[in-house]
């Protein structure tokens, strides 16, 4: 086991999503049809390549997985992926690709290039379930997301009434809205479990800078706004447009979370690097 | 000649189409003005989803008086002060142009849904309203019995209707884009009429449920007991749609029968389920305004035309085949017509030179004739009939045949009439012989004159 092999795996899934971010954008451009086949049949290629990128890479490293921020990204858009491949062939949404294999391939490269490998300071046993249950609402949020940007498409397609171009590449209206649901039922208890653990650790750990508190109300702000968008759709029957506009906010303030975590552990790396502690 | 005034989905959009657009209850009403229009010889009414238009007779040398009184009783029927407003949305043809226009739309191929087959039923409505007002008689009649004739041509010898693109497949086609699978969907459709028979077998194998909402219940019950689908009374439309996913709606309502109010309370009881109008009826069904409501949309007829014209693409072979078709039962009645300009000066001809014979043959059988009996006299008779017969044989062929072929047999008709000193009718270009004894056949055309070319 040796650190080329993590960079061959590295570099194998990122040309695999990368090709299949290709033929998604050919298959919506309308370049080739034939494209919609074979691109979420890479992102499949692309899981297994990055569990084993994943996994490698923590054994040369010497650091668990879901201990930190930057392996956790990396799993994220992994398992985010793998939902999508499990997800499409029931929900008929091959098509929601489109937006899940930039978002892996993006976090994988972000998993790399940002931040470092290594592990907070403060260590603590409830980390690993906030780590994973964290990462496993984000895989899930991703693509709640990804629906949701799928739906508001064609859902202003519709109103527009252009049934032309991407309108016929994109899924359908409502088996889009009905995916988006089930992924943010699914998530968010994840989340729950995520800002509950969060919450015990910080006070474990005594966390109570500026930056902590901030990224903390931001994860409740996130928590919040999925919560509300169950809540509505299920009592005032808020759904479609609304339900999406809400996902998608709720998802930005999950990557306002994330992008903390990565500012810190980048201002952290950069402090060490000039001979900081 | 033959001349179409009128306004298609090519042309105007829904909301002028529907303007126009007359029912079979008022079209006696509108044909029994149009033929009472002197400038107007012949006239029919053609009011569909997708085109109103008149195709009518115009007075030799009265085209432009046939146009301006189809376009003011256009506007009159559509409550349109001034017809000039309408000029944007209308289309004018004329002769040859306005003879193709009408094969083709019976023939199906200006059809928003080409090969639909429901056009060529509306054009035979309108074809028999006409008839029964007597407003359709001799040319425009042989013209529209033509059209009929190619467009069963082009039904039999293409695949054009074969899978066509129909209304209802199209709608089908926008509700899997909108739900995806449609089997877990109800479906409603309000109005029993052919429309929604067709997006009922369109409709009855894929969605979970087929609802009929009609405003006579029982021809919903009839429809309804065919398709497998159960009938829902008209009063109860509102609470329906709490239940419905997709509504095809085709009423021959005049005013619509679905409003914003009512599909808002609709969407509060349906907990914001998305809910998908298809309306493809002319006057429209649904306000335009329910489109603006969330998770609702409505498509009207001008907005399936795009789906459409995917299927036309698809079966270009087909269209061409078509046209094909048409294009030669349009060349034989056109060589019928200019048949019929050349028609006068035959008439004229032999009516002359029965004339002259016969007056010839009386004189000589008054004079040194006058011994033979009258079985010799017959035989004089039948003789002078088949002398005349042969003479005229070949210039008649030749004259009928230059005309079917040619568009400029009119000169050669002049010369006939020149030689022959045949007087024309003034003002109409028609020939006429000197009456006479014995030869009182008038200017109407044989049997013969009146088969058309083959």
């Amino acid at each position: 086991m040796n650190l080329l092999l993590a960079d061959i795996l590295f570099g194998a899934t990122a040309a695999v999503y990368l090709a299949a971010c290709v033929l998604f954008a050919a298959f919506l451009l309308g370049r080739a049809e034939r494209a919609a086949r074979w691109a979420p049949r890479l992102v499949a290629v692309g899981v297994p390549l990055h569990a084993a990128q994943i996994v490698v890479a923590s054994l040369v490293l010497h650091v668990c997985p879901v201990a930190g921020i930057h392996f956790s990204m990396s799993i994220a858009s992994m398992v985010a992926a793998a939902a999508y491949v499990l997800a499409r062939a029931r929900f008929r949404i091959d098509v929601v690709g489109a937006f899940v294999a930039p978002l892996a391939l993006t976090f994988l490269l972000a998993s790399r290039f940002v931040g470092s490998a290594d592990v907070p300071r403060f260590r603590s046993a409830i980390l690993p379930f906030h780590v994973a249950a964290n990462l496993l609402g984000v895989a899930l949020f991703t693509l709640a997301f990804a629906t949701a940007v799928a739906y508001l498409v064609q859902e202003r397609r519709l109103k527009q009434k252009k049934l032309e171009g991407i309108f016929q590449r994109l899924p359908a209206l409502d088996a889009l809205d009905r995916a988006e649901h089930r992924f943010l039922v699914a998530g968010f208890p994840l989340l729950t479990i995520g800002v509950l653990t969060g919450t015990l650790w910080a006070r474990e750990v005594e966390a109570g800078g500026a930056a902590e508190i901030a990224r903390a109300a931001l994860g409740y702000v996130s928590w919040v706004l999925f919560g509300l968008v169950l809540l509505l759709r299920a009592a005032a029957g808020w759904r479609g447009r609304r339900a999406a506009y809400g996902t998608i906010a709720g998802f930005g303030f999950t990557v306002l979370v994330l992008l903390f975590y990565l500012v810190r552990d980048a201002a952290a790396g950069a402090s060490v690097a000039m001979g900081g502690p | 000649m033959i001349l179409v005034v009128g306004l298609s989905h090519r042309t105007a959009p829904v909301e002028v189409r529907e303007r126009l657009s007359v029912g079979a209850d008022v079209l006696p009403a509108v044909l029994a003005r149009l033929a009472s229009r002197s400038e107007l010889l012949e006239a029919m009414f053609l009011s569909t989803c997708n085109r109103v238009e008149v195709v009518a007779l115009a007075r030799k040398g009265g085209l432009d008086a046939a146009c301006t009184a189809i376009r003011e009783e256009l506007a009159r029927q559509g409550g349109v002060s001034d017809p000039a407003d309408l000029k944007p949305y209308l289309y004018e043809k004329q002769g040859d142009e306005a003879v193709t226009h009408v094969f083709r739309v019976a023939a199906s191929l200006d059809s928003m849904v080409l090969g639909e087959p429901q056009i060529l039923g509306q054009v035979k409505q309108a074809y028999d309203a006409a008839v029964d007002v007597g407003s359709l008689k001799g040319t425009l009649g042989r013209c529209i019995s033509r059209a009929f004739g190619a467009a069963k041509r082009v039904r039999t010898e293409t695949a054009i209707g074969a899978g066509s693109v129909s209304i209802s497949s199209v709608a089908v086609d926008l509700a899997r884009h909108v739900f995806g699978d449609l089997n877990e969907r109800v479906v409603m459709l309000l109005g029993a009429g052919e429309m929604a028979e067709a997006a009922a077998r369109s409709l009855r194998k894929d969605a979970r449920a087929l609802l009929i909402c009609n405003r006579s219940f029982d021809r919903a019950a009839a429809l309804a007991g065919e398709m497998h689908a159960s009938a829902v009374p008209w009063e109860g439309l509102e609470q329906e749609l709490a239940a419905a996913d997709v509504v095809v709606a085709s009423t021959a309502s005049r005013t619509p029968v679905v409003s914003r109010d009512m599909v808002k309370r609709a969407m509060r009881a349906r907990r914001g389920r998305t809910l998908l109008f298809v309306d493809i009826a002319v006057p429209r069904n649904i306000e335009p305004e329910v489109h603006r409501i969330d998770n609702v949309y409505v498509f009207n007829v001008d907005d399936l035309e795009q789906e459409v014209v995917r299927g036309l693409k698809a079966r270009q072979g087909e269209v061409e085949a078509a046209e094909k078709i048409v294009g030669d039962e349009l060349a034989q009645f056109l060589a019928w017509t200019r048949g019929l300009e050349v028609q006068p000066t035959v008439v004229a001809m032999r009516v002359k030179a029965r004339a002259v014979l016969f007056a010839e043959l009386e004189r000589s059988l008054a004079g040194r004739l006058k011994h033979l009996t009258d079985g010799d006299r017959a035989a004089l008779t039948q003789m002078m009939e088949s002398a005349v017969n042969k003479l005229l044989h070949a210039p008649t062929t030749n004259l009928k045949a230059r005309a079917a072929e040619h568009e400029d047999a009119g000169e050669l008709a002049a010369a006939v009439r020149f030689l022959f000193d045949l007087q024309e009718i003034a003002g109409t270009g028609e020939a006429r012989a000197p009456e006479v004894p014995g030869a009182a056949t008038g200017n109407r055309p044989s049997d013969d004159d009146e088969r058309l070319p083959n």
